[in-house]
């Protein structure tokens, strides 16, 4: 009976770990497989080229460091804006639900929608952005945006901080509702200033919260492809390309399994060695 | 209780029977799938339903299910189907991955079917060019359906307008056309309307560039495909001209680097600019999108430009589109039956008639009357039969390709100059022939 009990756990968790096995584990498999020239090749054979094709390629360095800059900047303006609208829906204001439907609509939009809808935006010619610029007399020519290579970065940037903030905001506000209120009420009594109370009650007992919106946010990031495909497709050039959309080139463009192997390998261990710290934590906790 | 216990087996029985019965009257039908980015398309797709309503009609026992697909994503619909083991039983493809699909086994080969109707003698009436694509060692793996050949297409109206009275004939012509149309027509003291726009997006780049470069002399690679050509002083001088164009003249409108062939067509069918490179779709579309250019009255053709006295007869590229079959299927023959009723005489005029597309069969070309009356179809036959090639049929082209697109676009964004970003594309397309 005692050992039935303990294997009854065990059978509820097989459905959703069989789930996992088949649509995440054998995918990841298959990649790694794939970057050493083992499966799904007329003649397989063990073979490290794809990896050592990785460190000369430029293409691959700089796209490894316009991923690591897209990341960086987008996840730290997340978790900035998400953080001060997460702030300024925890105050007791009138409409408070209406302004937290308006703040997540950017979250609802799909990636690949919302690239279509930037890119429409920061069109050269017919674009809202130049003509609102225009009509105001603050630029004489239209600039083209996702022409040159820093403003189609920085526009990619603009946008994804838009679409993607309010997932930090979410985490943040739910962390903010967990602090006890007669915390604040104490810092009060003994005459702490708001400053005070943020630095020293809000942040550290939001700490958590931060470090699981980081990871989740620089995961989901580093990731990220429909909204830079349908937004510049990682160009001019290749200024705007991140390690998503190359793998994706190399595979369904080029059909270069073993590369796009390699450096979807790469990716994976840039997202572990980012999540380690979410995952010692919750095993902590727990 | 008996009676309840009766009723329930009765009941039972029926279930089990009824659908049985139901799904072997419908075994006898067989049902395929054909997949192709064009069924999507407004006109297109209302021509190919027409048509496979038309081989339902004639083939009572076969039921065509289409599966539009959107040309982006074509490929990896395709690709990740056939390697599960699923996908489409026929399916359309451009000349472009083919000889990928052949060499990874995504394509069936039809040499048996072939040889059923007739062998040589059935493919002898396509074109001998449009039977390279779907031929790999003396196997034939797709039947060839449309071809064309790439062309200068400019707006009467606007050359009269500018009082040019013909198209460019050579380079030096087309520069100086394009610097005189670009202009502002309304008087608001800012340029609204441009000499040309090229295709600097990825969508269709291929086709439009391509013809940029050989209607200079030159090529992306060597004849052999073996090695890169972008070191010649032809590609140099093609390279240079469009960069030159873009940045110095301003003869291409801003923006110009995320131009795709659909806004190439926007911009014309605008008025915004009085040339693009296109063919015999680039009518029907430009006129379909805005009615009020009488595209069909003012829309012209003129083949690609060529320098001075120039010996090179390749001055165009060919776009091939061609019918497939998967390995997978489960009903080779109805397929079969398929693929030869989409490419035969018949439908072969219907595409023109409908879609302005010329055939891969040249007796439909040569004898339709709508063909031979047609001014767009004299010029782009024209082409197809002397001055156009298609390009590198072979595995790495797309990566070659990408890679030029990559190094023009540095050049235009002024990341490098024009001399080193052709020098990059030539050595890292030296650099992929080589692996």
């Amino acid at each position: 009976m005692r050992i039935r009990e303990k294997y009854t756990g065990f059978l509820f968790i097989f459905p959703a770990f069989l789930l996992l096995v088949s649509i995440l584990g054998f995918p990841a498999f298959a990649a790694v497989m794939q970057s050493f020239n083992l499966i799904w090749v007329k003649i397989p054979s063990f073979s490290l080229t794809s990896y050592h094709r990785l460190i000369g390629d430029v293409e691959f360095l700089g796209t490894l460091k316009n991923t690591v800059i897209f990341v960086g900047l987008t996840v730290s303006f997340h978790l900035l804006i998400g953080l001060g609208v997460a702030l300024l829906l925890n105050l007791e204001i009138r409409n408070k639900r209406f302004f937290r439907v308006i703040a997540i609509l950017p979250w609802t939009v799909p990636d690949v929608i919302g690239g279509l809808i930037w890119r429409f935006m920061f069109d050269t010619l017919p674009g809202m952005i130049n003509a609102i610029l225009l009509e105001f007399a603050i630029i004489v020519d239209p600039i083209d945006w996702l022409g040159n290579p820093k403003l189609a970065f920085g526009c990619l940037i603009f946008a994804e901080t838009w679409r993607g903030y309010p997932f930090a905001m979410l985490i943040l506000l739910a962390g903010l509702q967990a602090i006890p209120q007669v915390q604040y009420e104490a810092a009060q009594i003994d005459g702490a200033s708001k400053f005070q109370s943020f630095f020293y009650i809000t942040l550290p007992n939001l700490k958590y919260m931060i470090i699981i919106a980081f990871v989740l946010d620089t995961i989901w990031e580093s990731r990220l492809f429909g909204m830079i495909y349908s937004m510049t497709g990682g160009g001019p050039g290749y200024s705007s390309q991140v390690l998503s959309l190359l793998t994706y080139k190399h595979y369904f463009l080029f059909f270069n399994t073993s590369y796009a192997g390699a450096i979807a390998v790469v990716l994976a261990v840039f997202m572990l060695i980012i999540s380690l710290p979410y995952l010692v934590m919750t095993m902590r906790r727990e | 209780m008996i009676k309840k216990t009766f009723s329930f087996l009765i009941i039972l029985l029926a279930a089990l029977f009824i659908p049985h019965g139901y799904s072997s009257a419908e075994a006898a039908d067989v049902t395929i799938s054909y997949s192709d980015w064009q069924l999507a398309q407004d006109i297109w797709g209302r021509s190919l339903r027409e048509a496979i309503a038309k081989f339902e009609g004639l083939n009572p026992g076969i039921k065509v299910k289409p599966e539009p697909v959107a040309l982006g994503q074509r490929d990896v619909k395709f690709t990740t189907a056939i390697r599960g083991g699923k996908g489409p039983d026929v399916f359309a493809l451009d000349a472009n991955p083919v000889k990928q699909y052949i060499k990874e086994g995504w394509v069936k080969d039809l040499t048996p079917f072939i040889e059923k109707e007739g062998g040589k003698e059935w493919l002898a009436d396509f074109y001998p060019a449009s039977l390279m694509p779907v031929t790999e060692n003396g196997k034939t793996y797709g039947v060839p359906k449309n071809v064309v050949a790439m062309v200068l297409v400019y707006n009467s109206k606007i050359f009269n307008d500018a009082g040019i009275p013909n198209p460019p004939k050579t380079w030096k012509e087309f520069r100086e056309i394009a610097k005189k149309l670009t202009m502002d027509t309304d008087g608001d003291g800012k340029v609204d309307q441009w000499g040309v726009t090229l295709v600097l997006a990825k969508a269709c780049f291929d086709l439009r560039f391509s013809v940029v470069l050989r209607g200079h002399g030159g090529d992306f690679l060597t004849p052999d495909w073996k090695h890169s050509n972008l070191n010649t002083p032809e590609a140099k001088e093609a390279f240079n001209m469009v960069v030159d164009m873009i940045l110095k003249d301003k003869s291409m409108p801003p923006g110009v680097a995320q131009v795709d062939c659909n806004g190439a067509r926007r911009l014309m069918a605008h008025k915004k600019v009085g040339m693009i490179f296109g063919t015999m779709w680039t009518i029907t579309e430009v006129a379909g999108m805005n009615p009020d250019l009488h595209g069909w009255k003012v829309l012209e053709m003129a083949p690609v430009p060529q320098p001075e006295e120039s010996a090179s007869k390749i001055r165009s590229t060919l776009y091939q589109k061609s019918l497939f079959m998967n390995p997978n299927t489960k009903h080779p023959e109805a397929a079969w039956k398929l693929l030869k009723f989409l490419t035969d005489n018949r439908q072969m005029e219907k595409w023109f008639i409908d879609n302005n597309m010329l055939s891969c069969r040249r007796s439909v070309n040569d004898s339709f009357g709508p063909i031979l009356q047609s001014k767009y179809a004299a010029i782009v036959t024209e082409e197809i039969d002397q001055h156009a090639a298609f390009l590198p049929l072979m595995p790495q082209w797309p990566e070659c390709l990408e890679t030029f697109r990559q190094s023009l676009q540095a050049a235009v964004a002024g990341q490098k100059p024009p001399e080193q970003a052709l020098m990059d594309a030539h050595n890292q397309i030296e650099t992929i022939l080589g692996r």
